[in-house]
């Protein structure tokens, strides 16, 4: 199974997004940190092959994240999961700076799974 | 928007995709086009879809020493890049319009590019656009009326939309909105959580909920029968999670309309008994929503002047 970190400074969508990735049976949820800067530390730490992170955190962001992951390690695999995902800059910075997609919220789980599955 | 004729509360039916999303998004959401894909549509983009200073110098209007000085001027003027070459005598009004009239007829969209690259034929690219633009007709904005005119009334009127559409949507509550007003003081009740909107705007979106009514929300955002076990901490967690879904979706309407909106991580309030007082220089726009059972829900937004 894949092991997935989760990214979000909600509890709830952390809750959500962990009982969609461990139900589905094909992913394993290895953590969850509440920003960017925790983010950073337990790729290192719990060494996931997923993350699904949000934009808007408070403290280190998703998109400062992103690029620092981008550098430091070539092999996991960053969808951004957030509210921002129709805001066409935000969309395609993400892209630009490696996320693999970008799931906007609300979500649904099928959308999710598929996204994940495809990685 | 529709309703209920016995009623008049909302029941709009739950669409296949529940946000704001751009064609591209889409796409890629529905692994229509790879992630490559429209990376070499975007890099496509950029390079045929020229900005409004490069435009004008292409066109001979204005030279790169031009921008540079205006450039250099919007340091200390809150201004657009056109507007102020015409004010600093760069461009006449005429050419401005020419310019930006060039820039729409030759913009290469992002759907045209794919096909350009080869990731969409043509047949494919009108089905996608149809089946996009039948998922989001649902957040197309109904009439909204203000207490009062205010600046970027059409921003503001789209975020109230926008949050009845996301009440429907994702906790899925019948409701009434209320006739909306201005208020000097913000009304009490159990929890409020708030989001400032920044960027080309400056506000706080508010939304006031009760006691019964955060759990509702929360029971809707963590998709539980009950939440009767969860601590207040997650309770007000979901409260803020929905006005982030609410904000992030108003903020990429807004880039549809032109307006850039950055949204800040949420906080919670808990009001004192007699409400929140309106900051000075600020508008308080209340709308009331009506839910029935005696709970009580308010979207506030207190703009700056």
């Amino acid at each position: 199974m894949k092991k997935v970190l989760i990214v979000d400074d909600s509890l709830s969508v952390a809750r959500q997004l962990e009982r969609i990735i461990v139900e589905s049976g094909d992913f394993v949820c290895v953590g969850h940190a509440k920003n960017g800067a925790e983010a950073i530390k337990m790729n290192h730490s719990e060494n996931p092959e997923i993350i699904c992170m949000d934009m808007n955190m408070p403290g280190m962001d998703g998109l400062t994240a992103l690029r620092t992951l981008s550098v430091m390690d070539k092999e996991v695999k960053v969808v951004m999961v957030t509210s921002l995902g129709g805001v066409g800059d935000k969309f395609t910075e993400a892209l630009k700076l490696g996320a693999k997609n970008v799931i906007s919220k609300p979500f649904e789980t099928d959308d999710v799974l598929r996204i994940l599955r495809e990685l | 928007m529709m309703s209920c004729a016995s009623c008049g509360n909302f029941d709009l039916t739950r669409g296949t995709d529940m946000a704001i999303k751009f064609f591209g998004q889409f796409l890629a959401e529905k692994n229509i086009v790879t992630r490559d894909a429209l990376l070499r549509a975007i890099d496509l983009q950029d390079t045929k879809n020229l900005k409004l200073g490069e435009m004008a110098v292409s066109l001979g209007y204005i030279t790169q020493a031009d921008i540079e000085r205006a450039h250099n001027a919007q340091m200390s003027k809150d201004m657009k890049l056109g507007d102020l070459l015409v004010e600093m005598g760069f461009l006449t009004l005429n050419h401005l319009n020419d310019v930006i009239t060039r820039q729409k007829n030759t913009h290469l969209y992002i759907g045209e590019a794919l096909v350009q690259i080869g990731a969409l034929s043509g047949d494919k690219l009108q089905q996608y656009l149809l089946e996009f633009k039948a998922d989001q007709a649902q957040f197309v904005s109904e009439n909204i009326e203000l207490p009062c005119s205010t600046a970027n009334s059409k921003i503001w009127e789209m975020t109230a939309d926008m949050t009845f559409k996301m009440i429907t949507r994702v906790l899925h509550l019948p409701f009434r909105p209320g006739k909306s007003a201005l208020a000097t003081t913000i009304c009490t009740n159990f929890m409020m959580a708030a989001m400032d909107l920044t960027g080309d705007v400056d506000a706080r979106y508010l939304i006031s909920v009760s006691d019964g009514l955060q759990k509702t929300i929360a029971k809707a955002v963590l998709r539980e029968d009950s939440v009767d076990d969860e601590t207040s901490n997650v309770l007000e967690d979901t409260v803020m999670e929905f006005v982030n879904v609410v904000c992030g979706n108003v903020a990429a309407k807004a880039s549809q309309m032109g307006v850039i909106m950055n949204i800040n991580p949420p906080v919670t309030i808990h009001p004192p008994a007699a409400g929140l007082p309106v900051p000075a220089g600020h508008t308080a726009l209340c709308f009331p929503i009506h839910i029935g059972d005696g709970e009580k829900m308010e979207l506030i937004l207190m703009i700056k002047s």
